[in-house]
Parts: structure tokens; sequence; C-alpha cells
């Protein structure tokens, strides 16, 4: 008798530790890869279509190219190109290059290639940029080998 | 008297009663006369473990977590549209069979966010982006749908920007194309603003 009910009633606490630690670990993960792909995608208003074809794009084997304007006002609104049609920087993924780098995007993508076969290029401009801003860029995707680019847009209204 | 013969008690109606061991009453009655050992010394009262309550914190750590989560997703409402590009400077992907004409849209910027969008060889202009892709449609051989133009579905078409054409109108003018089922549209370099027809390279 005396042994079962030295110790008193047994407790009936779940122990939430391991539990603690692994919610920890998923929101450390998550934070970071959020920092990342917050990278990945600069502020800007890409183009907005007339009757769009755009599809939704798969997270695997991406590489986005970010083309981003001057700064803008936070009010600017989808569709509005009334900016500085200069571009301000170049982003292949987290990496930046230098505006007339052409030939560094070149090697950075062929590197991707040699890394992944099936890397897919995003190609990220502001809409109100000028076509002689973003058209070396293209040159210098088709010029490491990369026959296919996605232009990014915004989806159809019913898909968004 | 009860008090001082037994200094370890705190007389009983002094404490709130202790929550979850309750006193028996007859002990505080007739403490002095009953001699055995006090219920205290029986059943000590251990120590409670100290624990931190981590429901709160569980709470905030599980709300960031689903923020985290949902934020997570790239830039909520873009696409893309899959474009091939020129090998050469302005030249369509090269092919084994002779080459075709090709289509040629021509974009002009004009004032500070406009554009006109033309089709070489064709003396109207188009007022909107729909309009060039049902004027696309109209020149498009394809027996399927019914098109009885020129061109073949997989004729190459070219979109000639002026260099300070928006990216926008260069876009749109892509999507015009595949929306009329074209299958291979490119780019070509940019020409001098304000020409009347775009230079060739």
């Amino acid at each position: 008798m005396s042994q079962v009910f030295k110790k008193g009633p047994i407790s009936a606490e779940i122990n939430m530790t391991p539990m603690i630690d692994v919610v920890f670990q998923l929101l450390i993960f998550f934070m970071l890869v959020n920092n990342i792909s917050n990278e990945e995608g600069a502020p800007m208003i890409v183009p907005e279509l007339e009757d769009p074809k755009t599809l939704e794009f798969g997270d695997r084997n991406r590489v986005v190219i970010n083309i981003e304007p001057m700064a803008f006002s936070e009010n600017r609104k989808i569709g509005d190109i009334n900016i500085p049609g200069q571009a301000s920087s170049l982003k292949i993924g987290i990496e930046r290059y230098a505006l007339d780098d052409m030939d560094g995007v070149t090697k950075s993508l062929q590197q991707a290639k040699a890394r992944n076969d099936k890397v897919e290029v995003l190609l990220r401009a502001d809409a109100g940029l000028f076509y002689d801003e973003v058209q070396p860029v293209m040159q210098a995707i088709a010029n490491a080998g990369i026959v296919k680019v996605n232009l990014v847009a915004y989806l159809p209204e019913d898909v968004r | 008297m009860t008090q001082s013969l037994s200094p370890t008690r705190t007389p009983p109606e002094a404490t709130p009663p202790r929550q979850g061991i309750s006193e028996p009453p007859f002990l505080a009655a007739d403490e002095e006369t009953v001699h055995h050992t006090p219920y205290r010394k029986r059943h000590p009262v251990l120590p409670k473990p100290v624990t931190v309550n981590m429901t709160p914190m569980i709470d905030v750590v599980f709300q960031l977590l689903i923020y985290f989560m949902l934020t997570l997703n790239f830039v909520i409402g873009e696409g893309v549209l899959t474009a091939k590009l020129p090998t050469g400077p302005g030249q369509p992907n090269p092919q084994s069979k002779p080459p075709e004409r090709p289509l040629n849209i021509t974009l002009r910027s004009s004032g500070a966010v406009g554009c006109i969008i033309g089709i070489e060889g064709m003396a109207t202009q188009s007022a909107n982006f729909r309009e060039l892709s049902q004027k696309l449609a109209e020149l498009q051989y394809n027996p399927e749908l019914g098109r009885q133009g020129a061109y073949k579905p997989d004729n190459p078409v070219v979109i000639k920007p002026d260099s300070t054409t928006r990216w926008q109108h260069v876009v749109n003018a892509f999507n015009a194309a595949i929306k009329a089922r074209y299958l291979n549209v490119s780019f070509a370099q940019a020409s001098e603003p304000g020409s009347e027809t775009p230079g060739d390279q």
C-alpha cells in the first residue's frame, strides 16, 4: 500500500518539450526560407495583361532574375507604368549584378545550367521598364544556352 | 493551548483550506489527547516541482509558425508566360526548314506610357492588344480552328519593340500572340525610338 501512495497521484501532464523543439525548428526554417523568397520577389509591379494567358509555376528548378525599377511610390497601382523607365538593379536569385554586367549574368546562368539541366529561368521585370533595359538580359539568358525563359506577369483575376 | 503544544501547526481557522489535501477534521479538535504521529509527518507535503507555464509560449510560437507558413508563397498572384529566346541577335530560332517569313509585330512608344501597335505589312494599327490578338488569329492558317490566314501556327512571330517601349506592352504583345495560338514567338533587339519601320538586324 505505502509503495503505491507514497508519491501521490501520478501526474497527468503531457511532456511538451519535444513538441516545442520541433515547432521551434519549423519556425526557424520558415523564417529563413521566407527571407530568401522575399529576396527573390523584389518589390515591383509586373505587367498586367489584357486577357492574360499566364500560368502558375512550380517551385522547383527555379532561378529568378529580377530587374528592379527605380524607387516608386507606395501608392502605385497595378497597371500603372508611368515611372522612370530605367532599371536600378539586377538580381539573380539573391545575388546582385551590375546593370551592364551581362557577361556575369551569362556566366552565372551557365553555372546554374551546369548544376541542374532542368533549370527554369523566371524573368521578373517591372511593367514600367523600357524594353532596352530588359532586352540585354534576355540576350544574356539566350547566350547562356537557355532557350526558354518564363516572363512573369500577373495571373488572370479568377486564378489570383 | 493547542497552538503552544503544536508549534508547527498554524491554526486551522487562519489558513484557507489547502487545495488538494484536505485536513481530516477530527485531528484538529482533539489533537492533545491523540498520541500518534501527526498527519503532516505521515504525509509530508513534498515541494511542488517548479515548472514554467509553457502554454502561452506555445500559443505564440504556433501563431508565428502559421504566419510564416502562409507568407511563404513566392509572390502571390503572379504567373509566367513561357517564351522562346532568339539564339542569335534578332533571329528566330534556327530551323532546318527553309526560313519562313516571320510575322513581325512592331511596338512604338508614344508619349510617356503609350504604345502604337502595328503588324509589319499591314497598314492599320491595333488599338489594344485584344485587337492585336484578333488580327493575329485572322492571319493564322489553322484549319482546326477554321482560320484561313497565311501564317502557320509555328511560323515565327517576332516582337519588335523600340527601346523606350514599356515592358508591360512587350509582354502584352507576347501574350496576344500566345493567345492567337502561335507557338514560336520571340523578341527582336530594341530599335531606335520613333523610327517608322523598326530596323532589322
